[in-house]
């Protein structure tokens, strides 16, 4: 593949042919800030943060939506730039809570600190899921922005908890798109879109119905891309240690991040490195594992049935009565009955089993997903 | 319907308009009862037919009568019959339907003779309003698709391109990109498919360019666009037309089915191997959507938001595949270019914009309609030679370019030609074509507001720029107009304007604070009013004006109050509530310049309030109630001095003293009074009135020494006064400049009126001419007819629609015999035999200078003289600040004051009325003595609280139930032309009684409602 060499900053970098000028700025290391960008959607140049000054072009160019070429000249962070993107929060902020962006106690407040400057419950950051995890607060102090010169006012829009596992509040929303376009372009559901006109414009279902009430799957995609507390899951308290995992659901192997706290599994993160799922998980590996791990009713050793009563018994016993039982049934009389939850490889030599060794075609899986 | 083989030359046509206005019109049972009409009476060789918009729909309904060229205006179907049998038949031509000039009121019957036309060069238009629009036969009649076939058969596409690169067309749509140049970049663009659009989705509020072509000439657009797809290469083309269009979109339609019918569409057009097809899509009513990225997108079914560019639409566009877009007027620029060629069309215009610009020209204009004019014609021409200028006498304040994103341009741009640099350099844009014109009734923080509640609206919500950079803006703007903003709030409003400009994705936001940016760069002032002083100049803000003539009144006072109790017959409370801002209720009675009465909503109906005869009545009848609620406060020790005796200072003088101050004015003259005495004469303000309001200020307890004149205010300061307040006037006549004005037989204006009041004997002689144009002239004029001048004239530069002066003075001085030169201007004065000779020159109005006004400028070799007894020259005052006086001066020789506390460069000395502002008005400097009094008494140690209570609480408080009337106001009684000449009688009778409780009836007490 051909390499692009261009100037970023006055710093020569490379860049792959066909790569936009922000994702070779980022990959040289060069942060420019944005939050409506995704690596994985389409770009939008909607949040007017990632703009920079390209030799050539009299207007400023979002650079999440131009392609890098040749021998391009870019700067990113002229002080009219830094200037502009402050001009580009203060609307931003007139929508979003920010009462704690500005505060110097930012850093010492917790969820449940009296406010000493009196500051409304909704209003704070400290009071947000995404606290500390927040895009916004990540660009804010990068562009160095600390004064709020436009009034922020609470929206009072209602909030949309219909669905079990995650809730929608928009207003904290700062109408970047990600998530009508992961549902959209990743997903292909389409049970968020942009709706409304100008100023009255939302994320969310058409029509604002309960996200319940739609195609919606519950695979949470949207909460993973939301850069700000806007959607977030209801039951997801802070982990002790993380682990990584394969999740034990399908055969896919997507990848999982597990959250324990006192050994026990207490909140589950798709992990965005797995080249399997890249960051996405459907709804059970996101939202059933931590419920299905520490379940009563779960089965942890076989049990053998005697006289209408199951008993447990270790594995060894267990296919040792299977193996001896066997023996006296006709193989088609035999029926092999394998889990998704399995591997493919186990289920593979699962049906093997049952066609070669016990002659029977009566195969099947528990898969119905 | 006679159809269409039938016609012959000679045949005569009526027209009748059947574009969307006209048709509200029930133009369409106009033409029907006009066919009917025609039938009955059998005339012959005569079809009744119906054509596409004229462009001058506030006409309309139109018709139009060929070949004779007779032009009717706001015809009824009850006209029909009069039309046919008197016109059609007898061919006398019915003249009460005629169009009528606004300016002359002269009747002009003929279409080619009517300014809006005469002035236009219409080639866009050329055929709208002459041809059937639903009919190709028609448009193949005046050269129809003849372009198309010089294209297809005998020029290749580059040649084409060529061709419209050569003839410098630019884009119409607002962006003005060469034409040429875009279409070279698709053709060049890679890809087997090309796509052509057209953008007819025209939102611009008050625009109808390309409604009316759609409407009026359909085939000329999709003549264009095939041409265009042709050069392109492009075998498929769009027309994206707005949905609340539904007589463009059936007048294309059936464009498009004749074209294809007739081959000019479809398959091998004219034998070639080109095809095209053409496709019509409705938009769904987004302004946005007229964004070329959004516009695509909506036609391929998604939301119509815009993106980001670079891909350009010629290099990935419609479905991906590169696509010229061009707007309406573009296309239909194409076919007269191909047909005459580029030359013909680059001769029209100027340097970098050709051809011609069309505008919908709307708002405070006398002749409101379609407008095209070769690029480059000035604002000035377009507005008042083709527009009639500002109907009703109104003050043109503004213009508003380029639709909701244009800019506003200041009069004093006026003389900027019209084209795409010119515009940009204003900080406004060519746009689409809008063109609105407001006036001083217009507030231009109101018109910013507007227009952004309207962007703010129609932003597709996608960045965050303009979803809310332009809500933020509309925000602060709402506040701004209910008096809720701060000063802070102005470089808030720059800077975030700036940002939404400089920071959008599209178009629409990055044109968007337009209107912000060039009302604050132009008219920061009204900003400031409205923050400040909480003041509309129009009053229109609703958050600020309760009343506009109460906000107008420059003192405040509470009109719609005095007038409710003048119409209840309680004129003493009706003084009260006057007296509880001014202490001159009478004076202003009989001489106020009444700013409230041009702002009376009632005025909107037919005639405004008679607020100052009103006025009049209440002081006359006042009994004195005022006095039973009137306080002066205990005497707080503190002595402040007044400087000159006019309204500003007595007014001072008068709440000074009311706040327990000891108040001393001195006058240089032998009476107090200033200008209302020395100035204004007798016969508009009796003295004994004068005196009477005078004696009231004394009895607060203020000492006036007439007769002496303050040189050093040292002095003064050393004779323990802790505040001065100087109210001097402007009693100092401005010199003509011309050679032998010295000669004693010529007078200054106000020094003249002065030597009149004191009572000096003037030998002015018969023959008396006055040089100006203001109020001073006009009472120089009509004192020296009473004081026996047998021919007075009126001497001034520009012409009457100029004149400073109020109407009512002109017409009441021509009543009386004084006679008018415009438009000449004094150059010389000789002494002829002992007679003075006046040599004139004359005069031709020009360019218009800063202040909107065209500029005199002389003729060659046109100077003529007379012989005059005595010329009295007044062209203006200044004020006599005398030296000793020590204080800092504008550059007009008026004190330099802080306008919020009228304090001048001297601590403790505070300045108003004439003396700071110029020549002005009674209203005027009493309002600045309120202020100045306020100001003054916090400096005193006092709490500057100036607001009383002397009339008694209303009980009725109902608003008033609109009714339709054109009841006017009553006839107030005037003393005849013979009964003034000779003596200096007062002219004005007043109101009886009844006539007053009549007219304060006619009150809308638009003050009570929500």
């Amino acid at each position: 593949m051909e390499t692009l060499n261009l100037s970023i900053d006055g710093k020569e970098v490379k860049a792959k042919q066909g790569s936009t000028v922000l994702a070779a700025a980022l990959d040289n290391e060069i942060y420019i800030p944005s939050l409506c960008f995704h690596p994985h959607l389409s770009a939008t140049g909607g949040c007017r943060l990632c703009v920079v000054e390209i030799e050539g072009y009299k207007d400023y160019v979002p650079s999440c939506t131009i392609s890098a070429t040749d021998s391009m000249v870019v700067r990113t962070s002229t002080p009219q730039l830094l200037q502009l993107r402050r001009e580009a929060l203060n609307p931003i902020l007139s929508q979003h809570p920010c009462a704690c962006l500005m505060c110097w106690r930012q850093k010492k407040c917790g969820p449940d600190d009296i406010c000493l400057r009196n500051v409304a419950v909704t209003d704070r950051c400290v009071t947000c899921p995404r606290n500390y995890n927040c895009e916004l607060q990540q660009v804010v102090c990068h562009v160095n922005k600390n004064d709020v010169k436009i009034e922020y006012s609470y929206r009072n829009l209602p909030i949309d908890d219909s669905n079990p596992f995650f809730a929608r509040d928009l207003n904290r929303c700062i109408l970047c798109g990600r998530c009508s376009r992961v549902c959209n372009e990743i997903r292909g559901i389409g049970a968020v879109n942009v709706y409304n006109w100008g100023g009255d414009s939302l994320n969310g279902p058409f029509g604002s119905k309960p996200i319940f009430d739609t195609n919606c799957i519950s695979c949470g995609a949207c909460v993973s891309s939301c850069p700000v507390g806007a959607l977030y899951f209801k039951d997801s308290p802070k982990a002790e240690t993380e682990t990584k995992t394969t999740c034990t659901y399908c055969g896919v192997g997507c990848g999982l991040v597990l959250g324990t706290r006192e050994n026990k599994v207490i909140n589950v993160y798709p992990d965005k490195e797995s080249e399997v799922n890249k960051g996405y998980l459907c709804v059970k590996g996101h939202f059933a594992i931590k419920e299905m791990v520490h379940h009563p009713d779960r089965l942890t050793v076989p049990l053998i049935n005697c006289g209408g009563q199951f008993s447990p018994v270790n594995l060894d016993e267990a296919l040792n009565i299977v193996a001896s039982r066997l023996r006296n049934y006709r193989s088609d009389e035999v029926a092999v009955i394998s889990s998704s939850k399995c591997t493919n490889e186990d289920n593979y030599v699962a049906q093997k089993f049952a066609r070669v060794v016990l002659g029977t075609n009566n195969v099947d899986n528990c898969a119905r997903l | 319907m006679v159809s269409t083989q039938t016609r012959s030359v000679s045949t005569r046509k009526a027209q009748v308009c059947r574009g969307p206005g006209c048709e509200l019109g029930k133009s369409a049972y106009i033409m029907e009862a006009l066919k009917h009409e025609v039938e009955r009476l059998g005339i012959k060789d005569m079809v009744v037919d119906y054509v596409g918009c004229h462009g001058f729909c506030q006409q309309g309904p139109i018709i139009d009568i060929s070949p004779e060229g007779i032009f009717y205006t706001h015809v009824t179907v009850d006209d029909v019959a009069e039309i046919a049998s008197s016109h059609l038949k007898d061919n006398k031509p019915v003249e009460r339907l005629f169009y009528r000039d606004p300016a002359t009121g002269k009747a002009i019957p003929y279409y080619k003779d009517i300014p809006f036309y005469s002035r236009q060069k219409r080639i866009v238009l050329r055929n709208c309003g002459h041809i059937n629009p639903e009919r190709i036969e028609d448009y193949l009649a005046v050269g129809g698709y003849q372009a198309l076939k010089k294209a297809l058969t005998s020029m290749s596409p580059d040649e084409v391109i060529a061709e419209i690169k050569k003839s410098g067309l630019r884009g119409r749509g607002g962006a003005g990109f060469p034409t040429g140049l875009k279409w070279e970049l698709c053709r060049k663009s890679p890809g087997n498919e090309k796509c052509m659009i057209c953008n007819a989705d025209e939102g611009d509020p008050g625009a109808f360019m390309d409604r009316s072509i759609l409407e009026g000439d359909p085939h000329a657009v999709l003549e264009g666009i095939v041409i265009a797809g042709y050069a392109i290469g492009a075998h498929e083309g769009y027309i994206y037309v707005r949905a609340e269009y539904p007589l463009a979109v059936k007048r294309f339609k059936l464009a498009m089915e004749a074209a294809l019918a007739k081959g000019y569409l479809g398959k091998n057009i004219f034998g070639t191997d080109f095809s095209f097809t053409m496709d019509l899509r409705e938009g769904a009513g987004a302004f946005v959507c007229g964004e070329e990225t959004a516009l695509m997108a909506s036609i391929e079914g998604k939301r119509g938001v815009s993106r980001a560019k670079p891909p350009f639409p010629a290099q990935s566009g419609l479905w991906g595949k590169p696509t010229t877009i061009n707007n309406v007027k573009t296309c239909a620029f194409v076919p007269p270019i191909i047909a005459n060629g580029a030359d013909w069309f680059s001769e029209i215009g100027v340097e970098k914009s050709k051809g011609t610009a069309i505008f919908a020209l709307t708002g405070k204009v006398a002749n409101c309609g379609l407008v095209e004019v070769p690029m480059g014609t000035p604002l000035s021409e377009i507005i008042f030679e083709i527009g009639g200028g500002v109907p009703g006498g109104k003050k043109l304040k503004a213009v508003q370019t380029g639709g909701p994103s244009g800019g506003c341009i200041p009069v004093n741009h006026l003389e900027t030609p019209v084209d795409y640099e010119s515009l940009t350099a204003l900080g406004s844009i060519m746009g689409s074509g809008g063109m609105v014109v407001m006036d001083e009734d217009d507030c231009m923080v109101d018109v910013a507001r507007y227009f952004l509640s309207f962007t703010q609206d129609e932003s597709c919500g996608k960045c965050v720029m303009c979803r809310l950079g332009t809500l933020q803006l509309y925000v602060m703007l709402q506040d701004i107009t209910s008096g809720r903003a701060s000063m802070d709030d102005l470089e808030l409003i720059s800077d975030l304007a700036g940002a939404v400009k400089a920071g959008s994705l599209c178009g629409l936001g990055q044109t968007a604070p337009n209107p912000v940016l060039t009302t604050l760069k132009y008219f920061r002032n009204e900003y400031e009013a409205h923050i400040k002083r909480h003041r509309c100049f129009a009053a229109v803000c609703k958050g600020l004006v309760i009343a506009p003539c109460r906000h107008t009144c420059p003192a405040g006072i509470d009109v719609p109050k005095y007038v409710r109790f003048i119409e209840s017959g309680k004129f003493g409370e009706a003084a009260a509530t006057i007296r509880e801002k001014i202490p001159f209720p009478f004076v202003c009675g009989l001489v106020c310049v009444h700013p409230c009465e041009s702002k009376c909503r009632r005025g909107q109906l037919d005639e405004p309030i008679a607020i100052r005869a009103l006025k009049r009545i209440a002081a006359e009848k006042d009994d004195g109630l005022w006095k039973e609620n009137n306080k002066i406060m205990p005497s707080t020790g503190k002595k402040a001095a007044v400087i000159g005796s006019g309204p500003a200072g007595l007014t001072v003088g008068y709440y000074l003293a009311k706040k327990g101050h000891s108040v001393t004015i001195f006058e240089a003259l032998p009476e107090p009074g200033g200008m209302m005495r020395y100035g204004i004469p007798e016969y508009r303000l009796p003295r004994k009135v004068l005196s009477r309001e005078i004696q009231e200020i004394a009895n607060a307890g203020v000492e006036i020494k007439t007769e002496t004149k303050v040189e050093s205010l040292d002095m003064l300061q050393k004779e323990g006064y802790e505040a001065i307040f100087i109210a001097a006037g402007s009693h100092k006549g401005a010199k003509l400049g011309i050679p032998g004005e010295e000669d004693s037989k010529v007078l200054e204006g106000v020094d003249f009126l002065r030597d009149l009041n004191l009572g000096k004997a003037i030998d002015i002689g018969e023959k008396v001419g006055i040089i100006g144009g203001g109020n001073v002239a006009i009472d120089a004029a009509r004192a020296a007819l009473r004081l026996g001048a047998k021919n007075v004239s009126i001497i001034y530069r520009r012409s009457r629609s100029e004149m400073p002066a109020s109407s009512e003075e002109i017409e009441e001085a021509e009543s009386e015999g004084v006679q008018f030169l415009f438009l000449t201007a004094p150059s010389v004065i000789t002494k002829v035999n002992g007679k003075v000779n006046l040599e004139f020159l004359r005069m031709a109005l020009g360019k218009r200078d800063a202040s909107g006004r065209p500029r005199p400028e002389p003729v060659k070799g046109s100077e003529y003289s007379v012989e005059l007894d005595t010329v009295i020259a007044a062209i203006g005052q200044t004020s006599d600040i005398p030296p000793g006086f020590d204080l800092k001066l504008n550059r007009n020789g008026t004190i330099e004051v802080d306008p919020d506390t009228l304090e001048t460069s001297r601590k403790g000395a505070f300045a108003g009325g004439d003396v700071v502002s110029g020549p002005a008005s009674v209203i005027e400097a009493i309002a600045t003595g309120r202020l100045a009094a306020s100001s003054i008494d916090r400096y005193l140690g006092g709490t500057g609280d100036m607001e009383e209570i002397l009339a008694p609480p209303e009980t009725e408080l109902k608003p008033r139930e609109v009714e339709e009337g054109d009841k006017g106001r009553p006839h107030m009684g005037l003393k005849t032309v013979k009964e003034r000449i000779g003596s200096f009688v007062q002219v004005e009778e007043g109101y009886t009684p009844e006539q007053a409780v009549e007219e304060a009836g006619r009150c809308l007490r638009c003050d009570l409602e929500d």
